[in-house]
């Protein structure tokens, strides 16, 4: 030992490097616990959900919208919990949309990763994380309510009650456009495109508007839709409603619209990109195309009863990081995180029971698009559902306009029986689902 | 509905077109090298990519993206069966794996090369030829068929009328006696998988614009593929060509009037039935590869 301090270590060295190393001792007594916690200074929280594959798209930009949201909570300070700053950290899980690749990831999150929350697309990738959440206790949140049951007591739905707000869209059709008397409608037959359905079904009959024909589904592999809309503009209808389609379907289907000269009203639940539908059809064909996912920039974001952060400035974050990339869901998980770090605060705590009892407390909870309840023991046997406000969006001159917040518990009251019975036609409610 | 039927039959034309080209492609390959390439919907995938870095990207026109596509994916499939057929051809099972092993090596440079996202390419033409009242066809569309109908002829004649068109026929039919007439089996198996990729590159290369353009759209292409060329008969280039017309129609059909799932469950029927009924296929003989 002394040979090999006096020979790679000079007096000056050592002074130096202890020096160094008490200054660095007293600093972290100092300093960190001011700014982050010493021992749990970061807070990890679960990104699983499609990052590559068919349905990335409604995953990838909400990991991106996720980091803009850490970055400025951690610039501003962090989480407080017991008075105690955390920084929060994204952990992220390509689950391709896979139950079996959710289940994994899910089972990873927790063991290898600690995280104290984990957010999730949901729909076909539910079933295989179930049982993880059941053995763990652990908090999830989808973006799919449809995916609550009686039996998911720690899964919420705080963000986005798919598809309960398309109602608000046909109910503003029906009010704005009363001249439009029919409709065809046309899904993927999967876990996002049947519930949607229900609800459009429930939604357009609540307007008195027909129906020309039963919905048509194809398959999810379906790369070529002329005969899918070859069908449904036969019995020319006044509406073509697109349902939950994926961006990767709601672009080629309107392509097929327009080149089977299609005059009518189209009405979808998101038209992410629509600048390209707008490249391969034609301005005038998509102006007045009604959907349900504002771009974040619309000035009526920035109104009173809105609650996510800076909205207008987070769409510029956004679209200068990535440019081209904003969709549906860029804004949607960074919305769950302001919900879940209020939850926290106020519970001090983030330990998945106690945040779930901080976030549910009252019934009510601060939504993006204003205040609302948790609901859906009526639909989904669970009040694991935050639903209120949700914007319907209108393209505008080539822009996506927000022309009114729909409020969907009005809606339920009037029309809730002709929802339920929808959804039990298309085996949906919570007690027939396997 | 007269409109609607023939509407379909539009739609339906089209659709045998570019899985005529594809199912030829993978018969060829298969009669010459005894191979079941699972890679072939990534040649189709190839195509499209061609496509979209030519025409969508450089804005380069569009047909010479096409042909761009066909010389691109007709040299990988060259060079693939150099590389990694070749030394299989004895081993049926060893060259199914390494198509798989190729698909997956496809898929992932596409994914690297241009992310995962749906590729946007603008559409060449946005021209509808009216055929008649209330039945149209995109030209796009229309370009697909003449295309498609060209090339299979011009494959046609090929292989009936030039010299290494029947060396290909013979190594297809009898390896051993093929190459005791002196014909290469190596040249047969390369000019092979040249044909046979190129068909599947320029049938992705013309209908990029049309599709779903991402590193995975092989997928439903080559199951479509392998019922066609099943319920054909393995081996048989007519048969996969009739397959082709008679599965894109009865798909077709079905979609429109009934459902696009009860289409693909009618589809893998039409397979089963045809299994049952003659295991060798409509064209398939058991000493024809």
């Amino acid at each position: 030992m002394s040979k090999i301090l006096s020979t790679r270590l000079s007096r000056r060295r050592l002074l130096s490097a202890a020096t160094t190393a008490t200054s660095a001792l007293a600093a972290a007594n100092l300093f960190p616990r001011r700014v982050f916690g010493a021992d749990h200074s970061v807070i990890k929280i679960g990104f699983l959900a499609p990052l590559t594959g068919d349905v990335a798209a409604w995953g990838k930009p909400g990991l991106d919208g996720c980091r803009i949201w850490g970055e400025w909570i951690n610039a501003a300070g962090g989480i407080n919990i017991g008075g105690q700053a955390h920084k929060v950290e994204f952990v992220a899980y390509d689950n391709e949309y896979d139950p079996a690749k959710a289940r994994a990831g899910a089972t990873k999150l927790i063991r290898e990763d600690g995280v104290k929350f984990i957010m999730m697309l949901g729909g076909d990738t539910w079933p295989g994380v179930q049982p993880v959440a059941d053995n763990t206790g652990m908090l999830f949140s989808t973006l799919l309510p449809s995916d609550l049951s009686p039996d998911t007591a720690t899964l919420v739905a705080p963000a986005e009650v798919h598809p309960i707000y398309n109602v608000t869209g046909v109910d503003w059709l029906a009010r704005n456009r009363p001249e439009l008397k029919s409709y065809v409608i046309c899904a993927q037959d999967d876990a996002l495109g049947i519930p949607s359905v229900a609800t459009y079904l429930a939604a357009f009959e609540a307007a008195g508007i027909e129906r020309l024909g039963d919905p048509l589904l194809f398959d999810p592999a379906t790369t070529d839709f002329a005969p899918v809309v070859t069908r449904m503009l036969a019995s020319k209808p006044d509406i073509v409603c697109l349902d939950t389609a994926y961006t990767d379907y709601v672009h080629p289907i309107c392509e097929q619209l327009y080149l089977q000269r299609f005059e009518g009203q189209i009405i979808s639940c998101t038209a992410d990109f629509y600048d390209k539908i707008i490249e391969r059809t034609s301005r005038e064909f998509v102006e007045g195309l009604v959907f349900q996912f504002p771009d974040f920039d619309d000035p009526a974001l920035e109104t009173q009863g809105v609650n996510f952060r800076n909205p207008n400035r987070f769409f510029e974050e956004y679209a200068k990081r990535y440019p081209g990339e904003w969709g549906a869901v860029s804004w949607e998980y960074a919305s769950i995180m302001d919900l879940w770090m209020a939850a926290a605060e106020k519970a001090g705590s983030a330990e998945p029971d106690a945040v779930l009892a901080a976030m549910k407390e009252g019934g009510k909870g601060l939504h993006a698009f204003g205040e609302a309840d948790w609901w859906g023991t009526e639909l989904f046997g669970i009040d694991n559902a935050l639903v209120g406000n949700w914007p319907v969006v209108v393209i505008e001159n080539g822009k996506a306009v927000i022309k009114e917040f729909g409020n969907i518990p009005e809606w339920w009251v009037k029309h809730g029986d002709l929802l339920v019975q929808h959804m039990e036609a298309y085996g949906q409610m919570h007690y027939q689902r396997g | 509905m007269t409109e609607l039927l023939l509407q379909t039959v539009v739609n339906a034309t089209y659709a045998a077109s570019y899985l005529a080209l594809v199912a030829v492609g993978l018969v060829l390959i298969f009669g010459v090298m005894g191979i079941i390439n699972f890679a072939h919907g990534e040649f189709y995938m190839l195509g499209a990519y061609c496509v979209v870095a030519v025409y969508a990207d450089l804005a380069l026109p569009f047909l010479l993206s096409v042909a761009v596509g066909l010389v691109f994916v007709s040299l990988v499939g060259m060079a693939a069966e150099r590389a990694l057929f070749r030394p299989m051809r004895e081993n049926p099972l060893g060259g199914l794996v390494v198509s798989i092993g190729l698909l997956l090596i496809l898929q992932s440079l596409a994914t690297l090369g241009f992310g995962v996202r749906m590729e946007h390419i603008p559409p060449p033409s946005q021209t509808v030829v009216q055929l008649a009242e209330g039945v149209g066809i995109p030209l796009q569309r229309l370009v697909v068929i003449l295309a498609a109908v060209a090339l299979l002829g011009a494959l046609w004649l090929f292989l009936r009328r030039t010299r290494w068109g029947w060396a290909l026929r013979a190594s297809a039919q009898d390896p051993e006696a093929a190459a005791l007439q002196g014909i290469s089996m190596a040249v047969a198996s390369r000019i092979a998988f040249a044909i046979g990729a190129a068909l599947a590159g320029v049938a992705g290369a013309l209908t990029a614009p049309l599709v779903r353009t991402y590193p995975y759209m092989g997928h439903s292409v080559i199951v479509a593929a392998f019922i066609v060329i099943i319920v054909g008969g393995i081996g048989s280039l007519e048969g996969a060509v009739l397959a082709a017309i008679a599965y894109a129609f009865a798909h077709t059909f079905v979609t429109t009037f009934v459902d696009g799932v009860i289409a693909d469950i009618v589809g893998l029927l039409l397979m089963l039935a045809v299994l049952i009924v003659k295991p060798t296929g409509l064209f398939g003989s058991r000493d024809r590869a």
